[in-house]
């Protein structure tokens, strides 16, 4: 991996040529009104959100680096809520569609662990999807560190850190008047040759440098997180195994009005429903997000529902990221981004879950 | 031209057998034939409705046609029931494991069925009697509700004809020209004659009869590793990557249907 040093005034001219070969998507903040939230470790954490929005849809100066996550989980770039996923019984010659790449910015680590998620699921299997994989081949992610983070980040809690080390690209980590530009891949070498007029190779002291400010966020969310008492990623297989009759799914699911925002703002979360559309004399099978927390999911024909009830839906969901994915892909499908807690409207909080459960053991 | 995995292939209704008031078979001519292995199943497609996964009943040695038996319990299924020979489904497959015939060998083969799980193992039925000579016996116990509602009404009597194969029906509720047994499934295992500590029992049918079934199995002295369950889920991709058909840390679509107990056991409420 090669660094360099790109200053401040030339991130929009990087910008710039990604967007020539991309649909390239940077971040923009959208404020909060709360300013801060005072957290009881006494950190006082930023509020507000950012978006990843199309470069060439935005005003320069809206454009900012994101500290954190953007809202909207990274796997809606690759899989659409709602899509086609196929037509069916044409005569004439299917037609191939062709889209253009996107060029992702402001992607954060805990984003990257949920792509490895979202791999497993859509590059393996028994066959790969042929959309997602072309998607994420031809895809070019821009990550960057987190300076900061939010009350709801715990990605330290499961050993993940608030800033990329591989499976990038490109990595931007901010310095100073600038940023540390890490090139990973071939695909970021090349592009990196017409650019490299604002590229100065990285100084010892500016690595060092970088290191020391990622140490510090370390030690911010450690001291942050010790309140939630969040289990160690090696016990959580066992705790939502040995908590299956555990009570704690009733209570947790008392205050779940079954939106499931929790899921669709997920990044590990990866269920779909293929459903069929006919309209003009044309056939199509769409592919569209589902979510094991819908009363439906599991729903067969003749009605019988293996998961009746809330707080078995609640349970499921569980069970498939702790101990379906640990079992099948080695580690569990949650980064701790936080996501699903910001946006439940029932204040239903994963890390509370885990630790009661836990506790109860 | 990529495949797309989720495109079906074209097959037409080549013949439909009414089975039962809520059962049909329907013979399918798949574009190209269509290979599968016994215990596979595949997503079937009504245009425009949608899909439904359903194992093939029909004898895998076969790829021009292609039998399905299938209840009207649904949307899809019902749409299905009010076509007619001529008009085209579609299908795509075949998926998941099947049933290991190699493990077979030397063995007493003791299927259990129930109801409209009879369709998949007629397609083991085919394969078995295919290769016979590898197998002790092969005896098939079938439950129905009532007379009326068994399925392969023509072809069982013909099956206990064959060497090597017993078969035995019973109904849960006779009626007045019925002389066969009366009683639930599990009622006709004890006496089924095989050597129990030689015997795989093979399961397909509604849940709970699944359920007693495989505890009747066990009380016999088969071992959860010789009991083998079609396992039904809601499945909607058929390739391991929709989500909705784990039992445990399986997929019932790419690491089943067909599962041992002993794979299932430990998992909680497999029958649900």
């Amino acid at each position: 991996m090669e660094t360099y040093f790109l200053k401040n005034d030339d991130l929009v001219k990087f910008y710039e040529h990604l967007a020539e070969d991309y649909d390239l998507y940077v971040p923009v903040r959208e404020k909060s009104p709360v300013k801060r939230d005072e957290c009881t470790c006494r950190a006082s954490l930023p509020t507000d959100d950012y978006f990843l929005k199309k470069f060439s849809q935005v005003k320069k100066e809206d454009i900012v680096f994101n500290d954190y996550r953007a809202v909207e989980p990274t796997r809606a770039f690759f899989t659409h809520y709602k899509e086609e996923a196929c037509e069916y019984f044409e005569d004439a010659g299917a037609k191939e569609k062709r889209e253009r790449p996107v060029a992702l910015c402001g992607i954060k680590n805990c984003d990257l662990f949920s792509l490895k998620v979202q791999d497993f699921v859509f590059l393996g299997g028994s066959e790969a999807d042929p959309l997602y994989k072309s998607r994420r081949e031809a895809a070019l992610i821009i990550a960057s560190d987190c300076p900061h983070f939010k009350e709801a980040c715990f990605c330290r809690a499961f050993d993940i850190n608030p800033y990329p080390t591989e499976a990038f690209d490109f990595n931007l980590s901010p310095l100073n008047n600038g940023y540390l530009l890490d090139i990973a891949t071939q695909k970021a070498k090349l592009i990196a040759v017409s650019l490299k007029n604002l590229l100065v190779p990285a100084t010892l002291g500016q690595i060092s440098g970088r290191g020391a400010k990622r140490e510090s966020v370390n030690m911010r969310m450690d001291e942050h997180l010790t309140q939630y008492k969040i289990p160690k990623k090696e016990t959580l297989q066992d705790i939502v195994l040995s908590g299956y009759n555990s009570g704690i799914w009733q209570e947790e699911m008392r205050t779940c009005v079954e939106c499931n925002a929790c899921v669709f703002m997920c990044d590990t979360c990866h269920c779909f429903l293929l459903s069929d559309t006919s309209s003009s004399g044309s056939v199509k099978r769409l592919r569209l997000w589902d979510g094991c927390l819908l009363k439906n999911f599991t729903k067969v024909a003749g009605g019988a529902n293996a998961l009746k009830m809330r707080y078995m839906r609640l349970r499921n969901r569980y069970l498939k990221k702790f101990d379906f994915f640990v079992s099948n892909l080695g580690y569990q499908a949650c980064c701790g981004c936080g996501r699903c807690i910001e946006v439940c409207p029932g204040k239903i909080d994963i890390r509370r879950i885990l630790r009661k459960l836990y506790e109860s053991r | 031209m990529k495949k797309n995995i989720y495109q079906p292939l074209k097959a037409v209704i080549e013949e439909i057998i009414e089975e039962t008031p809520a059962i049909k078979t329907f013979r399918l001519k798949p574009e190209g034939g269509f290979k599968f292995a016994t215990g596979q199943f595949i997503e079937m497609t009504v245009p425009g409705v949608g899909e439904a996964p359903f194992t093939p009943s029909s004898d895998p040695g076969i790829s021009e046609k292609l039998d399905l038996t299938i209840m009207n319990v649904g949307e899809v299924t019902a749409k299905l029931h009010s076509l007619r020979p001529g008009e085209v489904v579609g299908i795509r497959g075949p998926y998941g494991k099947g049933y290991p015939l190699d493990k077979f060998k030397g063995k007493d083969i003791l299927i259990v069925g129930g109801g409209v799980g009879l369709a998949p193992l007629r397609s083991l039925l085919f394969s078995l009697f295919a290769t016979i000579s590898n197998y002790n016996k092969v005896v098939l116990r079938y439950g129905s509700r009532s007379p009326k509602d068994i399925v392969y009404k023509n072809l069982i009597p013909e099956w206990a004809k064959r060497d090597k194969v017993d078969v035995l029906v019973s109904v849960d509720i006779g009626d007045s020209g019925w002389q066969g047994n009366v009683g639930l499934v599990t009622t006709i295992l004890g006496d089924a004659p095989v050597d129990f500590t030689n015997t795989l029992g093979i399961v397909c049918g509604p849940p709970i009869m699944m359920k007693f079934v495989t505890l009747k199995l066990l009380d016999l002295g088969i071992k959860p590793a010789d009991i083998y369950l079609s396992m039904e889920k809601s499945m909607s991709c058929g390739l391991g990557k929709c989500g909705h058909c784990r039992i445990g840390k399986y997929y019932a679509c790419k690491d089943g249907p067909v599962f041992t107990y002993e794979q299932l056991k430990d998992i909680h409420d497999i029958w649900d």
